[in-house]
């Protein structure tokens, strides 16, 4: 999906144009400035792949890179795995969900040349595959439905910023694209994308100070999180140190982040019209309906008895008097029909009002005219000194604007100094992220973080590859994923090995495939998917985890889901700050601060709520109703049907004979409840 | 941080005095102690960690030897008057009704009105003639076991994230809570309980929620498991319906399986961790129910706490929760923090006093002062107060003047009060002072950054070395600041 050549997209040409007649944008890369000498601030190579020694394993170019270093320390890869387990590590990868029994009997039966390519093919065009990437993506914006901070208030037009993002995943927006659309797809009509800038905590007008360095202070951490978001995110530049001091380690001055900032600050903390087919149809029937609505009001109060009764007068106008206590009691009869006909038209009108009130808008920004930009003393809003233009770091380019640029300019111009291919950072940034995707770590394992403070890749070549690879293929996800996903690499057994830990205990060589738990939202997925309840509507306003939707603390919640409950976890409405109650343990991030990297405790309120939550329970009643409708009265069927339902297998012998007595006792739900709490379940094979 | 006094008044120089005499004579006490800390520089050598992850919570020893081995932190929601409470400032009496000249006209809620008297009484109370006010007759009684820090500054006037900087060292959402620092490094002595428990006040969480016991980006097993003595631990059983038999056959299964499982894969630490995590979680659902039944408490405890107040059943909750921060203390739980108020209400459920702060503060006193003192007398009668820090905290205090229009006082980040007793602790210090109107911290000014520093060095952590990398950074409660308030320790 290109570029549409919308009028905002010509006038940004137009300021290209203009810019380099100017000879304002400069060149992309590093320069002799302090701290230039960063391994990532160097240009992208396309280096020329190893020759290792063994000339049979590789199935794809990237496995040179990695069978050519692990032979150099002295390791073997190990064995490839069975095609089963390929497939549910691929499609837990892919779709964040397990494959079903039917998906691993196709398999088993298709030997016929460029079956495995056609699965993964299969598996990319899923509309599951935009979900579950979607995610990792929304981890590292830390994006959620609610406001944050202590009133932590409802965001709710949040939500077509994560659709945004879900359909991009799914039509492979070229990578580039979807970064000039967050960053400014007000220009492109990809109103929803904006909700990029906006995705950090906020203090909302109310809660702010009233008196100015309050005001001062909370603007300031506003563009703040903007600023932070945009570095981490797109570059692994952990820029937000230099707001207070220039970068101790990275080549980040405390003048160039005001100056970064100035880029953005132009952006409001606020809701915008969107501007697709469906919202404009929303707005049409908005209004037709409020014009109707007024109609009606105006009839009822034809109908008000005229002696001096004012309050409930405005009462029986406003439709808050109860029909049965307000004054048409005293109305004549046939009078009173109508008022109740009026007033049960009034209640349909306000309730398809508060249906089409939703999808209008977006919390995705507002943009104004920049404010002045000046470097803080010690971060300090009180402590102004120079006024600064937008620029990029020094270190990094030559790309300034001028002090007085408006706001689309400045937006526009970061957002293609980011794109470019040109850019050192930006195709390593994302390769890197993707391969974490896959492997659980990525070859630099700080995926937030390429600054000298940040993790040394430990395939430099491979990276530089892999990225090349991604601008050259026209910034295609899919591509990078395809590749992954049927290399050599990805098909190794999880298998521990003992020469393999004395040396690479952590498999960042990839000696084996580094088995991880799966995430919390996985983790749900699965057990809906497997127990017959996922519920597979897309998109929109999410589901209910708590009582209410944001707010004050004191969050209770939900224990029964009803079936908009059992949509996958991507469409829960997410209350930051509040950890869903059985899964949130699980490492869910809290939306607090941005997460590049998934840590994966273990901890025993984990076992409980997995063991002894309503959900479980439910689920695995589920779970063993769907197993008995499909494998009939046979207890031995029925165990086998689940352990293939949940585990793609089937039962040794011994586990049959061991299941066989509990579910003949205490019903099949009981091992049921036990599979969804086993590690093989809960963990990637 | 210490900065020299710009202006002193009458009361702040009795009480500089009063410090420097008692400085002197623990002086020759703390040498001997202070040597005994030399050469002791255990553990934490390069400030990374290594945690077995089948046994997250195993002790491990502090960077330096120290007293204080557990902590309860009691966290008073809302902002609590320093000038009601610990911060005497007679000046303000003469000046009650009358306009703050060179004050500000607007404060965080809106206008300044007129400076207002103390709400209180004070009176000189116990050894040190250390003056507190009446609001809190009983915490008062203990002054002489206090350090108090009367010069504390915050970050923000917000609740939210004042609440999030003293507790997690930023005032942004999604750092590390201390607590959570705390169990990270040292783990608990308890292996069948949760190394960290928050315990929410009867009248809900406070208003940056879990927050204040949150992980960040700490592995998910130090965070605050909250519980109090009427809510207990989540899904600690299964839901009704589930027979005792049943429970045991999924159970067997589950044991069964993941034994195989590992056998397949031999030596895998994470699968391992695993199987132990539900083997915790077994002892859990034994050891914790017994935390809140109070069998055997005798009923002289329950009084002595306030446990038995039939007539106020929030300070009865409240002293429960009291009970069982002491019940998790004495079973080896690193790390109790035991909330008092609430979410924002406009001060009806927590300290935050802007409309009618007398009305308001009669009312949440009443709740604090005999649980809170309760608890550290028993604590001390057990001996648990030789290993244990009692910390009394509260994310910012208020204003000399009320607000325009109304009997309460506006935020105020720029001097309150904190303290610590029990372990480590040098007893009936008053650090540090506010101007002689309590507005502003004028003696020896210490950001939170310093109490946390502070908190972490009574438990032997050094606040510069337990650090954890994220994103490629560092990172340390403490950020890139903070400096040990050395006057308030025992062995300084």
């Amino acid at each position: 999906m290109g570029m549409r050549p919308t009028a905002g997209y010509r006038a940004a040409l137009w300021l290209m144009a203009w810019a380099m007649n100017l000879s304002v944008i400069g060149i992309i890369g590093a320069r002799s400035a302090p701290g230039g000498d960063l391994p990532f601030l160097q240009p992208i190579t396309n280096p020329p792949l190893p020759i290792p020694r063994d000339s049979q394993w590789s199935r794809q170019p990237l496995d040179h890179f990695i069978l050519a270093h692990l032979e150099r320390v002295g390791l073997s890869p190990a064995r490839e795995t069975d095609r089963v387990t390929w497939l549910r590590r691929a499609t837990f990868d892919l779709t964040g969900l397990p494959p079903t029994p039917e998906e691993v009997a196709a398999l088993e039966a298709d030997h016929s040349v460029g079956a495995d390519e056609r699965i993964v093919d299969r598996l990319l065009a899923s509309p599951r595959y935009g979900e579950r990437w979607a995610q990792h993506w929304l981890d590292v914006v830390r994006f959620a439905d609610t406001h944050g901070f202590e009133v932590n208030t409802e965001r709710p037009n949040a939500w077509p910023y994560r659709d945004y993002v879900i359909r991009a995943f799914n039509r492979d927006l070229p990578y580039d694209q979807f970064i000039r659309e967050q960053i400014a797809g007000d220009q492109w009509g990809e109103d929803a994308a904006t909700g990029f800038l906006l995705t950090a905590s906020a203090l909302l007008p109310g809660q702010i100070g009233a008196d100015e360095p309050s005001k001062r202070l909370a603007r300031q951490d506003a563009l703040d999180e903007i600023i932070v978001n945009i570095g981490q995110t797109f570059l692994g530049l952990t820029i937000g140190c230099a707001r207070c001091h220039d970068h101790k380690t990275d080549p980040i001055s405390q003048h160039d982040y005001y100056a970064m900032q100035a880029f953005v600050a132009g952006v409001e903390y606020e809701d915008r019209d969107l501007r697709t087919p469906e919202a404009n149809a929303l707005r049409a029937e908005e209004g037709a309906l409020k014009t109707e609505l007024a109609q009606v009001q105006a009839d009822l109060t034809r109908y008000t008895p005229r002696v001096g009764e004012t309050s409930d007068h405005q009462s029986l106008a406003d439709g808050s008097a109860k029909p049965d206590l307000g004054p048409t009691a005293a109305l004549p009869s046939e009078n009173a029909v109508a008022v109740r006909q009026l007033k049960e038209r009034q209640k349909r009108i306000e309730a398809r009002l508060a249906q089409v009130a939703i999808g209008q808008r977006a919390f995705a920004g507002n943009f104004r005219q920049p404010d002045l930009i000046r470097v803080l003393r010690r971060g300090d809003p009180e402590q102004p000194r120079d006024e600064v233009a937008p620029a990029v770091p020094r270190a990094m380019g030559a790309l300034e604007l001028p002090k007085d640029a408006a706001d689309p300019q400045r937006r526009i111009a970061l957002a293609d100094w980011i794109a470019s291919p040109r850019n050192p950072l930006t195709a390593r940034v994302m390769v890197n992220r993707i391969w974490q995707g896959h492997f659980g770590t990525g070859l630099v394992d700080t995926s937030s973080d390429f600054g000298r403070n940040g993790g040394k890749a430990s395939h430099p070549e491979l990276l530089d590859w892999l990225a090349s690879e991604f601008i050259a293929s026209g910034w295609s996800l899919k591509h990078i994923h395809r590749l992954i996903v049927l290399s050599a690499t990805y098909r190794q057994a999880a298998t521990p090995d003992s020469q393999g830990e004395a040396i690479d205990a952590e498999s960042r060589f990839l000696w084996r495939f580094p088995p991880r738990r799966l995430e919390a939202e996985t983790i749900r997925d699965a057990m809906l998917a497997v127990s017959g309840h996922l519920n597979l509507a897309m998109y929109g306003r999410g589901f209910d985890l708590f009582d209410k939707r944001g707010g004050l603390t004191g969050f209770k919640p939900v224990e029964s889901f009803d079936v908009e409950g059992r949509r996958r976890m991507i469409y829960a409405h997410k209350v930051r700050r509040e950890r869903e109650a059985v899964f949130g343990a699980f490492d869910c991030p809290d939306a607090g601060q941005s997460t590049a990297r998934r840590r994966e405790s273990t901890t025993p309120i984990q076992a409980l709520n997995l063991f002894n939550s309503r959900f479980t329970i439910d689920e695995a009643e589920a779970f063993a109703d769907r197993v008995q409708s499909e494998a009939g009265p046979d207890i031995d069927r029925q165990i086998q049907q689940a352990y293939r339902r949940a585990l793609a297998r089937d039962p040794h012998p011994e586990e049959r004979v061991e299941a066989e007595p509990v579910v003949r006792h205490h019903g099949l739900a009981v091992l049921c409840r036990a599979l969804f709490n086993s590690n093989e379940f809960l963990f990637l094979p | 941080m210490s900065h020299t006094p710009e202006k002193l008044s009458l009361p702040g120089r009795q009480f500089l005095d009063r410090r420097q005499f008692l400085s002197g004579s623990a002086s020759a006490l703390s040498a001997i102690a202070l040597t005994s800390l030399l050469g002791q520089d255990r553990l934490l050598a390069s400030g990374t960690l290594s945690i077995q992850p089948a046994r997250p919570f195993a002790p491990r020893p502090p960077h330096y030897a120290a007293r204080a081995r557990n902590v309860v932190m009691i966290f008073c929601a809302g902002a609590v008057s320093q000038l009601e409470t610990w911060d005497y400032k007679p000046a303000l009496i003469p000046l009650d009704g009358k306009p703050l000249a060179g004050g500000p006209a607007v404060t965080f809620q809106g206008p300044a009105g007129e400076l207002a008297r103390p709400q209180y009484p004070f009176r000189p109370r116990g050894q040190t003639g250390k003056w507190v006010s009446d609001l809190i007759p009983q915490l008062a009684e203990l002054t002489d076991d206090i350090a108090f820090i009367h010069s504390l500054t915050s970050k923000s006037n917000t609740h939210g994230p004042a609440e999030n900087f003293i507790s997690t060292g930023s005032v942004l959402d999604g750092f590390p809570s201390v607590g959570s620092w705390i169990s990270y490094a040292l783990g608990s002595e308890n292996q069948d309980l949760p190394a960290y428990v928050a315990i929410p006040d009867p009248r809900g969480v406070p208003q940056a929620g879990s927050n204040n016991w949150g992980p960040g980006f700490l592995p998910a097993v130090f965070q605050g498991t909250p519980m109090s003595a009427s809510e207990p631990i989540r899904h600690l059983s299964p839901p009704p319906g589930i027979s005792p038999t049943s429970d045991r056959a999924a159970r067997y299964l589950l044991e069964r399986m993941n034994a195989r499982h590992l056998t397949a894969n031999p030596g895998d630490e994470k699968l391992a961790a695993r199987i132990a995590s539900y083997e915790l979680a077994a002892r859990m659902q034994l050891s914790v129910p017994e935390l809140t039944r109070f069998d055997d408490e005798p009923a002289h405890v329950l009084r002595l706490y306030g446990a038995d107040d039939t007539a106020n059943p929030t300070k009865a909750a409240f002293a429960r929760n009291c009970i069982l921060a002491r019940r998790l203390v004495e079973r080896g739980v690193r790390f109790v923090q035991l909330f008092n108020g609430a979410y924002a209400s406009g001060g009806d459920l927590n300290w935050d006093g802007h409309s009618k702060l007398k009305e308001q503060y009669d009312k949440h006193a009443a709740i604090l002062d005999q649980p809170a003192a309760a608890l550290i007398r028993d604590l001390r009668q057990r001996g648990l107060l030789e290993q244990t820090l009692v910390v009394w905290c509260t994310e910012f205090g208020r204003m000399p003047f009320f607000q325009k229009g109304a009997q309460g006082r506006d935020h105020n980040p720029d001097g309150f009060t904190c303290w610590f007793t029990g372990a480590g602790v040098k007893p009936g210090v008053s650090h540090g002072a506010t101007d002689e109107l309590g507005q502003r911290a004028v003696i020896d000014i210490h950001p939170l950054y310093d109490f946390n520093a502070t908190l972490l060095h009574l438990l032997g952590l050094n606040h510069e070395r337990l650090t954890y990398e994220y994103n490629g950074t560092q990172r340390r409660l403490t950020n890139v600041e903070g400096d040990i308030i050395r006057e308030v320790l025992l062995s300084s």
